[in-house]
């Protein structure tokens, strides 16, 4: 009983059970994993939930030793975590591409190392993929898809992209850069030399520098390769995962956006004095 | 004590039903803010329900992918992965599953029949959970916060779901109403043949592990779509998912034989639409609240 899958790797019933809750038919129905008020706002921003969208990958992450002593980018992890996310993002893709969807809210891109094997881990992405309703759907020279004729993704939540949308700003794709570094040990001399005193230690300083530089100007090229505007929401994650203290990945994450008109001013909020203290 | 024969309400739950419909006090999960906003949309609170059930979960399957040597599958195909929703009797984990859904679906269903008898409207904030007890016995429980609606028309069987008071309030006012609690779960099994082993102890490269890859897809893949046709089957429009869990394990049914299980689990709220026009009729306020956050 094997299963057949097509060539995104997605089962034969699960492209059942995607047809199936595609607008416009009797056995529509949509599933999400969007809270009720991120829910109800996306609804009000003028979208539809189609159905909760999810693509996973279960990886090898290759080994690779840094020198003790040397600063240097770990290309060979750093790869890895690229390419499985990458792995993992495409294929929730693919599942909101058969939904037939416009882009695709509140994803979240998870890695777990996982207890069974050393050095596997899987990586995650989930989200809900969402349509235009028939007022503001694509038209004739727009269409809420971006450059690359993908769903947009944004891992914001439903009450940041109603903001978004309000404010005149379409998200086009969550751009992410990586970069895994080895920082260089303390030279022994170095060390001692260092006892009882405040000073800084520029190798360390500049290793930081270096490997958070490198992720977020990766990220950058992902935003520019999709005509962003600008990146909202970015997160810059130091992940020490499993390879010990001297090796961590510097990850940065954000939701790239383009705007949709000229002016980009809200309505004055009103302040209000919750009854709750959360 | 009495016998009580697996039916209806068990004695003690009878007798709290009998007390409640002569003293007619009311009792509540729901913190200030969740009583409050179900009372605004004319459901005030009744009394907490409860319904559980302790199983003895003996048989679990034969628990294996299958494979018993190289010319002999019961199930699988060499290298397949085994999922529960697959119908295969004597591969994979189809009775523990069955077992799993008995055991949450006898929980709520004890659980709406202490809500009937208290002639609620529906049940709100529903907590379900799962206490091992040892020797392959497991509690399963349903509690929740009984509501009734002030009004004169009342409904067959009352809604159920896992939502919090404030967001039952919020639903209804955007013409949603919340229909039942909806869950799928799937365990799968898969051998570790060669090319799964030799892509997850490979040394210096990166590779993805593509056995692993599909293991865990078609669970949650089968959870899914058991989640949906629950959904499907209450006469929904839409659900909301509140919870998806996976958990994998490594099981070895005999020498030299090794899979891995993973066990997936959605847990939900069903809806119902009732608002007609293309749009909810509420409009949210743009508001800074005056807090620390």
């Amino acid at each position: 009983m094997t299963i057949e899958a097509n060539d995104q790797g997605i089962p034969v019933d699960a492209l059942r059970r995607l047809s199936e809750m595609r607008p416009g038919q009797r056995t529509t129905l949509f599933t999400s994993d969007l809270s009720v008020n991120e829910f109800l706002l996306v609804r009000e921003a003028g979208f539809r939930p189609l159905g909760l969208v999810l693509g996973s990958s279960i990886y090898h992450v290759g080994f690779q030793m840094g020198r003790w002593s040397q600063n240097q980018e770990l290309e060979t992890l750093s790869q890895a975590m690229y390419h499985a996310r990458e792995l993992a993002m495409t294929r929730m893709e693919a599942e909101a591409d058969m939904l037939g969807a416009d882009g695709i809210v509140g994803v979240r891109l998870d890695i777990e190392f996982k207890e069974f094997g050393s050095d596997l881990a899987e990586f995650i992405a989930v989200g809900t993929a969402v349509k235009a309703d028939e007022a503001h759907a694509a038209h004739e020279g727009f269409s809420w898809r971006n450059n690359q004729g993908k769903p947009f993704t944004s891992d914001l939540s439903g009450q940041d992209f109603w903001t978004l949308l309000q404010a005149g700003y379409a998200p086009l794709g969550m751009t992410m850069g990586t970069c895994v570094y080895h920082i260089a040990h303390q030279r022994f001399w170095q060390a001692i030399g260092n006892t009882g005193q405040n000073v800084e230690i520029p190798q360390f300083t500049e290793a930081l520098y270096d490997a958070r530089e490198l992720a977020m100007s990766r990220m950058q090229a992902e935003a520019e390769s999709l005509a962003a505007e600008g990146i909202v929401g970015v997160q810059l994650l130091s992940n020490a995962h499993r390879w010990g203290g001297h090796t961590t990945e510097f990850f940065a994450i954000g939701t790239a956006v383009r705007p949709l008109r000229e002016d980009h001013t809200i309505a004055t909020p009103s302040l209000v004095l919750p009854l709750t203290d959360r | 004590m009495t016998e009580w024969d697996g039916r209806g309400l068990p004695p003690a739950a009878a007798a709290r039903m009998a007390r409640f419909q002569a003293d007619g006090v009311r009792t509540s999960l729901l913190d200030v803010p969740g009583m409050a906003s179900v009372s605004s949309v004319g459901l005030p609170p009744v009394g907490e329900v409860m319904g559980c059930m302790v199983e003895h979960i003996g048989w679990q399957g034969f628990g294996g992918c299958g494979f018993y040597g190289p010319t002999a599958g019961w199930a699988a195909n060499w290298g397949a992965t085994v999922t529960s929703g697959q119908g295969a009797r004597y591969a994979g984990y189809k009775p523990y599953v069955d077992a799993l859904y008995r055991g949450y679906d006898t929980a709520i269903e004890r659980m709406v029949l202490e809500a009937r008898s208290m002639g609620a409207d529906g049940v709100v904030g529903v907590r379900l959970s799962v206490t091992h007890l040892g020797q392959d016995n497991r509690e399963f429980v349903a509690l929740g916060t009984a509501v009734r609606g002030t009004g004169d028309v009342h409904v067959p069987r009352p809604f159920v779901t896992d939502l919090p008071g404030a967001d039952v309030a919020k639903l209804l006012h955007a013409g949603w109403v919340p229909v039942s609690i909806a869950f799928g779960i799937s365990v799968a099994v898969r051998h570790d043949d060669y090319a799964t082993l030799s892509q997850a102890r490979s040394w210096g490269w990166n590779t993805e592990v593509s056995g692993y890859t599909e293991l865990v897809q078609h669970v949650r893949d089968d959870a899914r779509d058991r989640f949906q046709q629950h959904a499907a089957r209450a006469g929904a429009d839409g659900a909301i998912v509140s919870s998806m869990d996976l958990r994998i394990w490594e099981h070895e049914p005999n020498e030299g034989h090794r899979d891995h299980v993973a066990e997936s689990t959605v847990f939900g709220t069903t809806m119902g639409r009732f608002h007609r026009g293309p749009t909810a009729p509420t409009r949210s306020l743009t508001i800074l609240p005056l807090r620390r956050v």
